[in-house]
């Protein structure tokens, strides 16, 4: 009775269209691109004008993004899971290949004293916002290759670590250590879901806050921004700036913001105002209500991964569930750093908030993770109701 | 079995970070509601603290107008560039096109800012061109923009520049009657709270905490057409005499009302690189002189009150010298037997030491201070002299002759045209005014009808046929009047050759309706006597304010005084 109740809603789920798509990541994702593009151009307006004559510059460059990041998406949704699992190690090379180009002088360009981006045309691409999708697609597929050696260290966990520090030596030289704590986090929480021994992750886990604790205290400008974290009222001109002008900008919202476009904070006091700080000046325009909202678009989005993740291993589909959760601890690691640096909770990191923030490498790697997520979805949709 | 369990996530790990995952949101959650709601009252504060500022809006201050109320300085909207120290600091940059634009020295301004880094305003430069605050704003330099000021702008220059004065910069009255009236003319900026950016440009407007006043305009006493006469007049004959200065005040009779005050040598209020404050002392007030001769009037209407005396009385003055203990007082020459009238007429000095003699010292020290010698004239100049005249406790026999003649007071200009209209007002002082009443004045009885009608009658004469002002005449009109020629007291001595060639008088005489000092300090060529240089000035003067006042002619044939009865003057 049960049994046949549970059949047939699955059937109706994937029955009233075999080739729709899901609907929560499609409507969470398709919600905070609006939003963020209304705030982009909010956040941007003056800043656009004041810089280029236009003040729409800024959003029309984001509407470009978006509609590249959506034909990424409709394509990556429509391929075959097979082939992503096979191209994992190449799609590794690729990853390493861009990030030593980016170093290479007279390719990178070096823009407030890190080179995170080529150029390509009147576009930067930002390679270090892909290999985190790459990195996560490589480490799903040498999960499912090595689940008879994982649990032994030297084969095991070795032959990733040696993968995550070269990654992670090549992101240092840019320098960018917020995309290297994104990877390495999510790569840890892939590793711990993916059944790795405990002893061997905690000793992972210590390895990763040694190494995070050295490199903050070896890096001036990187102490000093966790002390300004710590005390951003201490030193609220120079380097607790940031921080300070962003709660400044939560607590203006209040419950209902001080309402779409009316922004203080936007004018030239908040920093990166349309990128990295983007939250902070939703949360002024539109107060807690709106934070919440965002919150919640967010959680629909990482908790429907670990939903298609868990569906996907009860198909039996080991890739797509380890896909799914890689992607899923990835957009889980991403906004809870940006969130948490907007709201004074973590020290400052140069993270987007994706689907949000302006910037088209961001915006691309996310929408190619949700395509991965959309597609999984379906396969594992689909091949679940052809097995009944 | 053990590849078994690593194929699938153990629910225990899945829940695991599922938990973190949620209770990493969740605490975003209580986060965003600490800051949003709890602690929304500091964080608006800390953001009040850096985003509200007070701004003040500039009013314009009121006009000053002539009495008939053509502008005499008025005030012009205008652009001043400030900065953001700051933020210009971090433009370093730009400066090169900005310190190009305002014609400043890049060193300078990095002076500047240096010395306001803790500072949220600074002014780059005041009062550009609307062209060149068009540019500056072009630029777009970071932490630069404009302020609305205003400019003050004399439409009369240096016919007024004494008399009017001028304002600062800041539009603070400096000098004449802009500081005299200055509370008046001034405008109280209103007040608002501003919410600016952080290159602070002013985004919205919060609230009003004041209003701006406007200051109120001024209409003043001044006629700009006699001002202008005088202005030029005075100018010409300082040129043609090498004058070293000169002075001329022209006071409406009845209301004590300035119509002309000039100074010569003038100055453009308008050329602030001309302003050297050697330029713009209003010397018509500020200045003493000895008034010689123009005196001798005052000393004849007390013999005269004093009863001992009238205008038929005899005095010998043979042989045109006399000795007063150790000195010797002369007359330019030997006049003989004159009447009283005959000693104002032929200017004579024994005459007026002796009639001077012949009363007592209260009398002719009460007729002194009734006129206003030694008390300020109430015009309200700013550094306007009382003057000295000493008590007559302390005057000896020399000092009463020689005050008889107008040595050893000293009285400004302004002060002597106030006495005069005593004379020409029937014995009536008025105040002096520099502003434009409505003719309600309260005038102040310092000598009987009778004793200005003669003394009046008597200046008539030293300007007709014979007498020392004859150079004073206009035509169609008849006018009473006294000329005096001063040896100047340089070093605490008289000079022989440096003197003040005076004229005071009255048009016309019959119907006295104006009142003219003319003082032109050491003429070198041309000769120096009143009669010669200053009374030509005063004819010139008056038969053109006769003329722009449309005051009907009094003696049709030139200069033929005309006797009138006391019983047909108009009472003031």
């Amino acid at each position: 009775m049960i049994a046949e109740a549970a059949v047939h809603k699955q059937r109706r789920e994937a029955g009233h269209a075999a080739d729709a798509w899901d609907m929560w990541l499609m409507t969470s994702v398709l919600a905070l691109l609006g939003l963020g593009a209304v705030m982009v151009y909010s956040a941007s307006v003056s800043a656009a004008e004041r810089a280029t004559g236009n003040g729409a510059y800024y959003l029309m460059r984001h509407a470009a993004h978006i509609v590249l990041g959506l034909l990424a998406m409709s394509l990556v949704m429509r391929s075959r899971l097979q082939h992503w699992e096979r191209a994992g190690p190449y799609f590794l090379l690729t990853g390493i290949a861009l990030l030593v180009m980016v170093l290479l002088p007279g390719i990178g360009v070096h823009i407030n004293g890190s080179t995170r981006w080529i150029r390509l045309g009147t576009i930067n691409l930002q390679p270090s916002e892909l290999v985190k999708v790459f990195v996560v697609v490589y480490v799903a597929g040498y999960l499912v290759r090595k689940q008879a050696v994982l649990p032994n260290f030297v084969p095991g966990i070795l032959m990733i670590g040696l993968v995550i520090g070269v990654i992670g030596l090549l992101l240092l030289r840019q320098p960018d250590l917020g995309t290297m704590v994104v990877i390495c986090l999510t790569i840890l929480g892939m590793l711990f879901l993916g059944g790795v021994r405990l002893g061997h992750f905690l000793v992972i886990v210590a390895a990763g806050v040694a190494g995070t604790a050295m490199l903050t205290l070896a890096s001036p400008y990187r102490f000093e921004r966790v002390t300004g974290f710590l005390n951003p009222w201490a030193d609220p001109f120079n380097s607790g700036f940031q921080l300070v002008q962003a709660l400044i900008a939560f607590g203006r919202g209040e419950w209902f913001g001080v309402g779409l476009g009316a922004s203080v904070q936007k004018l030239f006091y908040l920093p990166a105002a349309h990128t990295d700080f983007i939250l902070a000046v939703l949360a002024e325009e539109l107060g807690l209500v709106g934070v919440l909202l965002v919150i919640a678009l967010f959680a629909v989005l990482i908790l429907r991964s670990f939903l298609i993740a868990r569906r996907a291993e009860q198909a039996g589909h080991v890739f797509a569930a380890r896909l799914a959760q890689g992607i899923g601890l990835l957009f889980a690691v991403q906004t809870l750093i940006n969130m948490g640096v907007n709201m004074g909770m973590l020290p400052t990191k140069g993270l987007t908030l994706p689907f949000m923030s302006y910037g088209g490498s961001s915006m691309l790697a996310s929408c190619i993770a949700v395509g991965l997520l959309l597609m999984v979805e379906r396969e594992v949709r689909l091949h679940s109701w052809a097995r009944h | 079995m053990s590849n078994r369990a690593q194929t699938k996530t153990s629910s225990f790990r899945h829940w695991t970070v599922l938990l973190l995952v949620v209770s990493g949101l969740g605490l975003l959650v209580v986060r965003a509601v600490y800051l949003q709601v709890l602690s929304s009252e500091y964080l608006q504060a800390q953001g009040n603290a850096r985003h509200l500022r007070v701004a003040e809006y500039n009013a314009v201050r009121g006009m000053i107008l002539d009495r008939n109320g053509v502008p005499l300085a008025i005030s012009t909207p205008v652009d001043s560039v400030w900065a953001h120290p700051p933020t210009l600091m971090q433009a370093g940059g730009r400066w090169g096109q900005l310190t190009a634009l305002l014609d400043l020295d890049r060193r300078d301004l990095s002076d500047m800012l240096a010395r306001h880094a803790a500072r949220e305003f600074m002014y780059l430069k005041r009062h550009v061109t609307p062209e060149i605050a068009k540019r500056v704003m072009a630029l777009q330099v970071p932490g630069v923009a404009l302020q609305r000021e205003y400019r003050r702008y004399y439409p009369a220059g240096a016919v007024a520049g004494h008399i009017i004065g001028f304002t600062n910069i800041d539009d603070q009255g400096q000098e004449g009657l802009e500081l005299a009236y200055d509370e008046r003319l001034r405008a109280i900026p209103g007040k608002k709270r501003v919410l600016k950016d952080r290159l602070g440009n002013i985004v919205e407007s919060v609230e009003s905490l004041s209003l701006p006043i406007p200051g109120k305009d001024l209409v003043v006493s001044l006629d700009r057409r006699i001002q202008y006469l005088a202005y030029r007049e005075l100018k010409r004959a300082v040129a043609a005499h090498k004058a070293r200065a000169a002075w001329a005040i022209v006071l409406d009779v009845r209301t004590g009302e300035v119509l002309a005050m000039v100074n010569e040598p003038g100055f453009n209020p308008n050329n602030r690189a001309d302003l050297r404050s050697a330029l713009f002392r209003n010397r018509a007030v500020t200045d003493v002189i000895e008034p010689g001769s123009t005196l001798k009037p005052f000393t004849i209407a007390a013999a005269l009150e004093s009863g001992k005396y009238t205008p038929d009385s005899l005095i010998d003055t043979a042989p045109g010298v006399i000795r007063i203990g150790r000195k010797t007082i002369k007359d330019v020459r030997n006049h003989g037997r004159l009447s009283v009238a005959g000693v104002i007429k032929k200017s004579s000095n024994v005459g007026a030491t002796k009639i001077a003699l012949g009363i007592s010292k209260n009398r002719l020290w009460n007729l002194l201070r009734g006129v206003g010698f030694g008390e300020t004239t109430g015009s309200g100049l700013p550094g306007e002299s009382v003057g000295i005249i000493n008590p007559p406790e302390r005057w000896a026999a020399i000092d009463r002759a020689t005050l008889s003649f107008g040595y050893g007071i000293s009285i400004t200009p302004l002060q002597l045209a106030r006495a005069y209209t005593a004379i020409a007002n029937d014995g009536v002082l008025v105040p002096v005014s520099l502003l434009h009443g409505d003719g309600g004045v309260q005038g102040e009885r310092v000598m009987a009808k009778a004793t200005a009608l003669q003394v009046r009658r008597m200046l008539e004469m030293s300007v007709s046929g014979g007498g020392t002002g004859t150079a004073a005449q206009v035509n169609h009109y008849s006018v009473a009047g006294k000329t005096g020629t001063v040896h100047k007291l340089i070093n605490g001595s008289y000079a022989q050759d440096n003197y003040v060639s005076l004229f005071a008088g009255v048009a016309p005489a019959s119907r006295p309706r104006l009142v003219m000092v003319v003082a032109v300090d050491d003429p070198k060529r041309g000769g120096y006597f009143g009669g010669q240089i200053a009374a030509p000035i005063f004819s010139k003067v008056m038969a053109g304010a006769m003329r722009l006042l449309n005051i009907s002619p009094d003696a049709p044939q030139p200069q033929q005084p005309t006797i009138v009865k006391a019983s047909e003057r108009r009472a003031t």
